[in-house]
């Protein structure tokens, strides 16, 4: 609920005009005997409820408390228009008379956060509303001022019937429905302060203490009134009681308002003079939760590079949702994300304390903000570390595998033909020959696979005649056809080679083995000091590089020289497999 | 009479020669498998009086392997085979069932005859 500032001042004005304008009809009224009590109830609650809901209203336009106050105080303005003596004043002043306690429990029950957070809550408001309201009207039907003792009261506009008997009794059955709401507000109100956190309880004691002891003295009178005449001396006195709790809410609210900016403030003078001297990251977390009187306060640091927040040990965090529990103040240097502070959203009745103490402590922020990027990029290399040397024992079992089934069995193959030949040798000579042709072939296998392991560790033609002879070598074994695309002229350092060449070796056994192509392209290009590798087929894509062992190996691998691998592949439209590797 | 082998190795190369190698010195070979599961069905129904094992088997291990052939009917010799070291196997072979082991480019039927005396 938002309204110019231009409106307030009217609203303003109109609470100060009925306010004061009430002063001589109060002042004249004959069916009133203490004309100056009511005239300084009029003005001094009247008063303190506009100004201040006009204040709040005005500082947190979004939040509904502020125009809850106002209402509270029209809705005060009509019981006091019930003691003057124009009919019409009188009669509309009786029959909303209470309606300014459905408003006082409304403004208690959402605060502070202008809502009714439970359904409760809204039942309670509700009949609060409906028993001050409609609920009144039969009442007014048959009440006589004078059958009621009030001889020079003026006239009940809406009497059809005087029958005192009916109109005690509906009034009596309101009582009770009033007393049962009193209890039960006064109920919520203790159970959500012994749920408040710490800072929200700062907030909340002033009001619900009030609001509480208002509930408490409303629900005496509604008892007492069950018994006793309503113009005797002992209600009289009880409700004066409940008026002054009543008139204290407004001062309650704004001294709780300002007692948590006072402390806030004496809080943020200490987190300044600590930023002043030397000190020891991490103990920032805890300065800023006393500062903010908020101990349950959480930093939260930005990485631009990875674009994610840490905490202070460098671990990625996720900030809370809007509408969460929890409340999110972001903080910038010159423009640049540096933090969030998680914090409890109470602390949002003065956001700009929080920016404040933020804007205070932005050096030592984004100190701390270093702080984790470092230990966030000691964990990244502690986890590639980890990762290469993975790798590194995957293969020398992949190689130990490929001996073991290929070369290894080949030659013992060999063993036992070359024994067969020699026994036959002296007495069967054809099965002989046939026996050494055969070793023969076995032998040329061997070497064959002996040559593909090698070029597997290292290929010899990379560092001989550099990386566009090695691609075209692949592109040549490669069991489908390979269009070769640009090729870098000049040499790049050979770990980058290296790492190229594996990445189109890797991403061509894949497409040969799974991707069922009938075409791949290879090119590769340096560009802005970095070597851009990019091998792409028509096949039938899909590919999951979590569950491929050689194209995580192929990721790991070039991460530890700081080259990136992205993999596109949408099912039946091909793969892309690129790699960026700095030079 | 000639002992009937069961060759049990997943490198056909291998088996073609073995089986060759030993039939050339009287055995005589009555079936080949690939892996242990088809190995044990093998012995059970073959009944071979030798059964050459490798150690190192797809499915699992030939140590097992021996373990579930050697508790079967019928007491057929198994001997170990591999293009592994002895060294690498010694402790494994004392806790099986195997008569012995022959290296892979080892085997003839004179090294095998050996073990079976």
């Amino acid at each position: 609920m938002t309204l110019s500032r231009a409106r307030l001042w009217v609203l303003g004005g109109a609470a100060a005009a009925i306010g004061l304008g009430l002063v001589p009809l109060i002042a004249t009224a004959d069916s009133v005997s203490d004309h100056a009590l009511w005239i300084e109830l009029d003005l001094v609650i009247g008063t303190g409820f506009a100004a201040v809901g006009l204040f709040a209203w005005y500082r947190r336009p979004d939040n509904r408390i502020g125009a809850l106050m106002v209402a509270t105080a029209f809705a005060w303005y009509l019981l006091v228009a019930s003691n003057t003596d124009p009919s019409l004043l009188f009669t509309v002043g009786n029959l909303l008379n209470n309606l300014f306690v459905a408003t006082a429990i409304h403004l208690l029950l959402a605060f502070p956060s202008g809502r009714l957070e439970t359904a409760v809550d809204r039942v309670l408001v509700g009949v609060a509303y409906t028993a001050t309201t409609i609920g009144w009207f039969p009442a007014m039907l048959f009440m006589d001022p004078v059958a009621f003792g009030c001889t020079n009261c003026p006239d009940n506009l809406l009497l059809i019937d005087s029958n005192v008997g009916f109109a005690n009794t509906w009034l009596d059955v309101l009582g009770v429905v009033g007393i049962a709401v009193m209890l039960s507000v006064l109920a919520r109100l203790v159970q959500r302060w012994r749920g408040a956190s710490t800072p929200l309880r700062r907030t909340v004691t002033p009001v619900f203490l009030a609001g509480g002891t208002l509930m408490i003295a409303l629900a005496v009178l509604l008892a007492v009134g069950l018994f006793e005449p309503w113009e005797d001396a002992v209600t009289k006195n009880i409700f004066y009681g409940c008026l002054v709790a009543f008139g204290l809410v407004p001062y309650f609210f704004l001294f709780g308002l300002l007692k948590g900016r006072w402390i806030r403030g004496r809080g943020l003078g200490a987190l300044i003079s600590w930023l002043g001297q030397a000190h020891h990251a991490g103990e920032l977390r805890e300065e800023l939760a006393r500062a903010l009187g908020d101990p349950s306060l959480e930093l939260a640091y930005w990485l631009p590079d990875s674009g994610q927040y840490v905490d202070a040990e460098g671990r990625p965090v996720e900030l809370p949702h809007p509408g969460s529990s929890r409340a999110v103040t972001e903080v910038e240097r010159d423009g640049r994300r540096v933090a969030a502070i998680v914090h409890d959203p109470a602390l949002l009745d003065d956001p700009e304390l929080v920016r404040a103490a933020a804007a205070a402590a932005v050096l030592a922020l984004e100190n701390g903000r270093l702080d984790a990027e470092l230990r966030a990029k000691v964990e990244e290399l502690r986890a590639s570390r980890s990762r290469l040397v993975e790798v590194g024992l995957s293969q020398r079992r992949r190689l130990e595998r490929d001996l073991h089934d290929g070369a290894q069995q080949r030659l013992v193959s060999l063993a036992l033909t070359l024994r067969l030949a020699r026994e036959r040798v002296g007495g069967n000579a054809g099965e002989a020959e046939r026996l050494l042709d055969r070793s023969r072939e076995e032998l040329d296998q061997a070497l064959e696979e002996l040559r593909e392991l090698a070029r597997g560790i290292h290929p010899a033609v990379l560092s001989d005649r550099g990386l566009a002879a090695a691609v075209e070598a692949l592109a040549n074994r490669a069991p489908l056809s390979v269009e070769l695309g640009e090729m870098p002229s000049e040499r790049v350092p050979e770990r980058v080679e290296l790492a190229a060449y594996f990445v189109v070796s890797e991403a061509l056994t894949n497409v040969a083995k799974y991707a069922s192509a009938s075409q791949a392209s290879v090119a590769v290009s340096k560009a802005n000091g970095r070597l851009m590798v990019q091998v792409s087929d028509d096949g039938v894509g899909g590919v999951d590089v979590e569950r491929g062992t050689g194209l995580r190996g192929l990721a790991a691998r070039l991460e530890a020289i700081e080259g990136r691998l992205h993999i596109k592949s949408e099912a039946g439209r091909g793969t892309t497999v690129c790699a960026s590797i700095p030079c | 009479m000639r002992e009937t082998v069961l060759i049990v190795d997943d490198h056909g190369g291998f088996r073609a020669c073995a089986r060759e190698l030993l039939e050339a010195d009287g055995f005589k070979v009555v079936g080949e498998a690939a892996d242990a599961a088809s190995a044990i069905a093998a012995a059970r129904e073959l009944r071979p009086d030798v059964v050459l094992l490798d150690v190192q088997l797809p499915d699992f291990d030939g140590i097992q392997a021996s373990r579930e052939i050697g508790a079967l009917d019928g007491g057929a010799v198994i001997v170990l085979i591999s293009s592994r070291d002895l060294s690498d196997l010694a402790r494994a072979l004392a806790e099986c069932p195997a008569r012995g082991f022959i290296s892979k480019s080892e085997l003839s039927g004179a090294t095998l005859r050996e073990l079976l005396v």
